[in-house]
């Protein structure tokens, strides 16, 4: 019994010690990005072009990202459209 | 009349005993999880089958000379198998959730208490008769809740190797059952408010902060936890190769071929543990519900840490994110997407729960450590 006591404070103090550690050296890693990652950001930001290409890349695929329902929708519309017209006419 | 004794004794039938055929059940039990349920099967079936295959009488794959001893003596004894397999999930990993919101890691470091926790619940259980759990074994078990299976393996091995069979088990399993345990615990700690809490935008992070952090993080771990270099140490080297953008064969190599490699072999080097003499006790069954206590209080310390943080910062944390502090890349991050949906369904948090998901994976690296340093010898 008095080794299971022994333990239990063992343990008591490990979870202490483990939890303050990972606080501790957690907290410091969100320093660390707050003071140097952030600052390194802005001192060497990402190459224009790469961004204007990545910009240009996800219009394209915003075009492309057009659903061919939506397309075939627009086409039948326009089509009848001028169906009508030309009945008109 | 004599040859026919001697080829019945070396039959299969004549030889096997009652414990070996239980443990061919549990490694049946396990591929049949992997695939008719799809739990984690890129490990529980060369698991499974390492189970049945360790248990075949005669054969002797796990003793000196056979298959599953060199390669459980060549790769886990040594570490070796988990440490690639970390390498592997740093060169997956993208950091980028976390440096646009650093204080995401405090979620990662508070679900961390499931893994301290459970060693006092470890330790607890030697006061019922049958449980003889040291300090070391305990804090091997306890590692389960930091979910994460190489740190779960790499542990044991090192500090209770006669207990990493269930623990790789319980800890694997638990994993897979990631939907199913979080949940409940999520909603019980939040309210529908919370849950609907809409977050910013995440900002964009450059290119040379993805490079510098996985070398900041070595320095800090190299100054004050050199314990924790191995599993920080192969982490970072894989992130680094997928962010320099120069060794994109190595970074393909390490996330795909190599990690496929060695997870065959660390499965089948599992699987030889589960040996009925070292499965089939009452310790298992106790390290089995210590595993699904320490997640539960993971789970629950990490929602709880996000509500704290709420209280004192302006811009507010989608509770429901801090369940993805324990680690389980990346279904607790689905989990949280997904509760999050059901109560506002405009409401996206996967990104944001990236941040505490990967800061789960260094916390429990780094309790790893400390854990290894401070029972370690």
């Amino acid at each position: 019994m008095e080794n299971l006591t022994q333990l239990f404070i063992d343990a008591g103090k490990l979870m202490l010690a483990g939890m303050v550690f990972v606080f501790a050296f957690l907290g410091l890693l969100i320093i660390f990005i707050n003071q140097v990652l952030v600052k390194l950001a802005i001192k060497f930001p990402d190459p224009v072009n790469q961004n204007s290409r990545k910009k240009a890349k996800v219009k394209t695929s915003e075009q492309d990202g057009v659903s061919p329902q939506i397309v075939a929708a627009i086409s039948s519309a326009v089509s009848q459209y001028r169906q009508k017209h030309n009945n008109k006419e | 009349m004599e040859q026919l004794n001697t080829l019945w004794m070396s039959t299969g039938l004549a030889n096997f005993e009652f414990g070996q055929i239980v443990m061919m059940l549990v490694g049946c039990g396990l591929l049949y999880l992997a695939i008719a349920k799809n739990f984690e099967p890129l490990l529980l079936v060369p698991m499974g089958f390492g189970a049945i295959l360790t248990n075949i009488p005669v054969a002797g794959f796990s003793e000196v000379g056979g298959l599953l001893h060199y390669i459980y003596y060549a790769g886990i004894d040594t570490g070796i198998f988990p440490l690639l397999i970390f390498m592997g999930v740093g060169a997956m990993t993208d950091f980028g959730a976390l440096i646009a919101n650093p204080k995401t890691l405090l979620l990662g470091a508070a679900a961390q208490f499931g893994i301290f926790a459970t060693l006092f619940g470890a330790i607890a259980l030697n006061a019922i008769p049958g449980f003889e759990f040291s300090l070391q074994d305990a804090s091997a078990i306890a590692i389960i809740g930091g979910a994460d299976g190489p740190t779960a393996i790499f542990l044991a091995s090192k500090l209770a190797p006669e207990l990493l069979g269930a623990i790789a088990v319980a800890a694997y399993s638990y994993m897979a059952l990631v939907p199913i345990i979080q949940p409940p615990i999520m909603k019980a700690f939040t309210t529908e408010e919370e849950r609907k809490i809409e977050m910013a935008q995440l900002r964009h992070v450059t290119k040379i902060e993805k490079v510098i952090f996985p070398l900041g993080v070595l320095m800090m771990t190299i100054f004050f936890l050199p314990a924790a270099t191995p599993l920080v140490g192969m982490f970072c080297l894989g992130n680094l190769m997928r962010e320099c953008g120069v060794v994109d064969r190595l970074s393909s190599t390490a996330q795909n071929e190599l990690i496929n490699i060695v997870t065959i072999f660390l499965g089948l080097g599992v699987g030889s543990k589960l040996s009925a003499n070292a499965f089939l006790n009452v310790e298992t069954l106790g390290i089995l519900a210590l595993g699904a206590v320490a997640f539960s209080i993971g789970t629950a310390s990490g929602v709880l840490m996000a509500k704290l943080m709420n209280k004192f910062s302006k811009e507010k944390v989608n509770p429901l994110i801090g369940a993805a502090g324990v680690s389980a890349v990346p279904m607790a991050a689905r989990v949280a997407n997904k509760v999050g949906l059901e109560a506002n369904p405009h409401n996206f948090l996967l990104m944001h729960a990236m941040g505490p998901n990967v800061a789960g994976v260094l916390g429990s690296a780094v309790a790893a450590g400390i854990l290894l340093a401070l029972v370690g010898q």
